[in-house]
């Protein structure tokens, strides 16, 4: 072994060997001074040890001190200085001695939840395999230009954002989505650098590399995530600045009255505020972290704690509740054949951008080219390759928000839309055209009726799936007594139906978007904290307006992560009960922790006032309490 | 002209180790802006590359008896 190396050994466990030194020469000099009485010799070996273990504590509390930013170490120091001065050689060796030592053990253990942290930042390759002049060349993953190609071998992980072009594969995105099965990938899918290529090897064209990947973003949020202080840190931040020195003067002054120096002292060292100050951002870091590996992004200490107090949950039904894929179930004409009931809607709604639009001219472009007669169900074409139909554009066209469109097509007046839309177009609507309707929205389909010059000659019945997961994720919500509500643009027998689906407690139909704003701010003046979750774009007025706003499928949208409390990377429901759960968790902990700290600080209190605490004793509870707040918030890392 | 490095440092053994380290790094020339996290153990430094020294940045952590990593 060489000079170099026991220089490196000592460096790296320095702490450690600083704390075995002062507690063996500690454990010497008591040994001495009971059983030889070598009275001398005994205090010499202490004062060494006080020393040795000391120097550390008291570099960092001239710093504090300089810094005015008083803490346990300028308390202990001078604690030490005060039990050497009055002859209580043995107080300050085992002050010092016991502070080291649970100094040390909790940086081990709290370096374990810095870790956990540290493990998203080392998901990411450092190297990518780039095709560059049609040879494969290994360059930095952060050098990797835009719209370059990067070759995925199998068992690899992505090392930037990009497009699939060339292979498929299985693909575990975890680290960046929190889903844990493998998502299947081909020809044009998004991949994200961190996740892992599972099966075949894919080309992928980079769309952002080295800090611009959704992985360094989410990382970055993280990071960021530290810095919004809860309410509770912040109050014991601003409680913390005020209370040492007020240790200082209650010392102070306890000598004054009682000329009891021990007792000073040890008022002095259970008086830090350690656990207190310690405890509340342990317990948030550790359930932040948790939170991102499980692909739930958390904004800060300040959500969280108002995450904990959540009692309401309001989804929105399309895209959160159901898949967000309309497609069409049904179109019925009344004296008009089926298919002309489809291409004059197609061709009223061309250029609206609703889903419902969407739908109805995806339909009208897929059906066959020969024509089904009145009364038929949407047919399929037998033929894969048949081609698609053109749909031709309307003349003029107006939508009617929240209603429906009104267009002009070949001298025709086409109306496509909701009741409302026809009564106040004054459209008379026959009964047996209501009862079918009625039918279909009592199925928890959305029903159009389509109009042409005035008289209605059909009606398209649009269904959006419900996720699989609806109905758990609102039971587990349930269970953990959470009121469920749904929020829609839907009529109340859709909504109604879909709601009875899911199981969800209450819904609101026929809402505008700023409707639903309104609805969430009226469950907040009845004193519920509700939480929203919609899709982070359109839903974004009551995602800013309810307690916790909480965005689906945020993975590759910045808008998402940027400006919802909460983001779910995948467009996982399961993880609103997960999310809401470990907020609650954190909650508690966090108040366990302060508890804690303050049950601690005055049992011990109470102890010194009736002698019954002395100094080394004190410090020994005092830094088992620091300890277990450390634990008790590590738990929310495996929650 | 100002630029930003970030170092961790995973042995804080408390809230005020990052005070301290927070105002050794701050004395160090050329520093403009230091922000230290107790609980990532992650720090932030912008300095003027014109008058700073990114080496000086580790050896005032470890001066103060703590190990930086690169972040």
């Amino acid at each position: 072994m060489n000079a170099q190396t026991i220089t490196q050994y000592y460096r790296k466990n320095r702490k450690a060997i600083v704390t075995a030194s002062s507690g063996l020469l500690y454990g010497a000099g008591w040994s001495l001074g009971h059983f030889t009485g070598f009275n001398t010799a005994s205090a010499g070996i202490l004062i060494l040890a006080a020393i040795i273990g000391g120097y550390d504590i008291a570099k960092t509390a001239y710093y504090e001190v300089t810094n005015r930013t008083l803490g346990i170490k300028t308390l202990v120091t001078l604690a030490a200085i005060g039990a050497i001065v009055i002859g209580e050689y043995w107080e300050a060796a085992a002050v010092v001695f016991l502070f080291s030592l649970g100094s040390y053990l909790e940086g081990r253990t709290m370096r374990k939840t810095r870790t956990a942290l540290q493990e998203l930042l080392e998901m990411t390759p450092d190297t990518a395999t780039v095709r560059r002049d049609g040879d494969l060349q290994e360059v930095p993953a952060h050098d990797v230009e835009e719209g370059e190609v990067v070759l995925v071998k199998p068992g690899g992980k992505i090392p930037v954002d990009g497009t699939v072009v060339d292979g498929e594969s299985a693909i575990n995105q975890a680290p960046v989505t929190g889903e844990s099965a493998p998502v299947h990938k081909a020809y044009g899918d998004e991949v994200y650098a961190g996740t892992v290529n599972q099966e075949g090897a894919l080309e992928v064209r980079t769309t952002g590399a080295g800090s611009d990947t959704t992985l360094e973003r989410i990382i970055r949020r993280v990071e960021k995530a530290q810095e919004a202080q809860s309410p509770t840190e912040n109050l014991i931040d601003r409680f913390a600045k005020y209370y040492t020195p007020g240790v200082i003067v209650l010392a102070i002054g306890a000598y004054a009255v009682t000329q009891n120096a021990i007792l000073s002292l040890t008022l002095l060292v259970i008086g830090c505020p350690g656990a207190l100050v310690i405890g509340p951002p342990v317990s948030i870091v550790s359930a932040i972290g948790n939170a991102a590996r499980s692909g739930v992004l958390m904004k800060g200490g300040e959500h969280l704690e108002r995450s904990g107090k959540i009692d309401l949950v309001a989804f929105d039904k399309t895209g959160t509740l159901t898949k967000g894929e309309t497609t069409v179930a049904d179109v019925e004409g009344f004296g008009v054949a089926d298919d002309e009931v489809l291409s004059l809607a197609a061709t009223a709604e061309k250029k609206s951008e609703h889903h419902l639009a969407d739908a109805i001219v995806d339909a009208a472009r897929d059906r066959p080219t020969a024509a089904t007669d009145g009364g038929a169900a949407v047919a399929h074409s037998d033929d894969a390759n048949a081609e698609r139909r053109s749909v031709p554009d309307p003349d003029d066209f107006d939508v009617v928000a929240g209603k429906g469109v009104v267009a002009h097509a070949d001298g025709q007046e086409l109306v496509v839309g909701n009741r409302a839309l026809l009564d106040d177009r004054g459209i008379d609507v026959p009964a047996h055209v209501a009862e079918y309707v009625r039918n279909r929205e009592e199925r928890g389909e959305t029903a159009v009726h389509v109009v042409r010059d005035g008289s209605v000659i059909g009606v398209i019945a649009m269904r959006d799936e419900l996720r699989e997961v609806a109905p758990g994720v609102v039971a587990a919500l349930q269970d953990a007594s959470i009121q469920t509500v749904m929020l829609t643009g839907d009529n109340e027998r859709t909504a109604a139906a879909v709601a009875g689906e899911v199981g969800i407690d209450d819904y609101r139909a026929e809402l505008l978007p700023e409707d639903k704003q309104t609805v969430i701010e009226e469950y907040q003046s009845d004193g519920h904290v509700v939480a929203m979750v919609g899709d982070g774009i359109n839903d974004a007025p009551s995602l800013a307006t309810a307690d916790v706003g909480i965005a689906m499928g945020a993975a590759g949208t910045d808008t998402a992560i940027e400006t919802a409390d909460m983001a779910l990377m995948a467009d996982d429901l399961e993880r609103i009960p997960y999310a809401v759960k470990l907020s609650k968790a954190t909650r508690w902990n966090v108040l366990e922790n302060v508890g804690l700290a303050v049950l601690t600080v005055t049992v011990l209190l109470a102890g010194v006032l009736t002698s019954y605490v002395t100094l080394a004793a004190g410090m020994l509870v005092h830094e088992a309490s620091v300890l277990l707040v450390i634990l008790n918030g590590m738990r929310l890392l495996r929650h | 002209m100002n630029e930003t490095t970030q170092l961790r440092v995973m042995d804080f053994d408390c809230p005020t180790c990052a005070s301290t380290v927070e105002r050794a790094l701050s004395n160090v020339n050329g520093v403009q802006n230091v922000e230290v996290h107790y609980t990532t153990g992650r720090v932030e430094i912008e300095y003027d590359d014109n008058v700073a020294d990114p080496d000086a940045f580790a050896q005032a952590i470890e001066n103060q008896g703590y190990t930086p990593q690169p972040a």
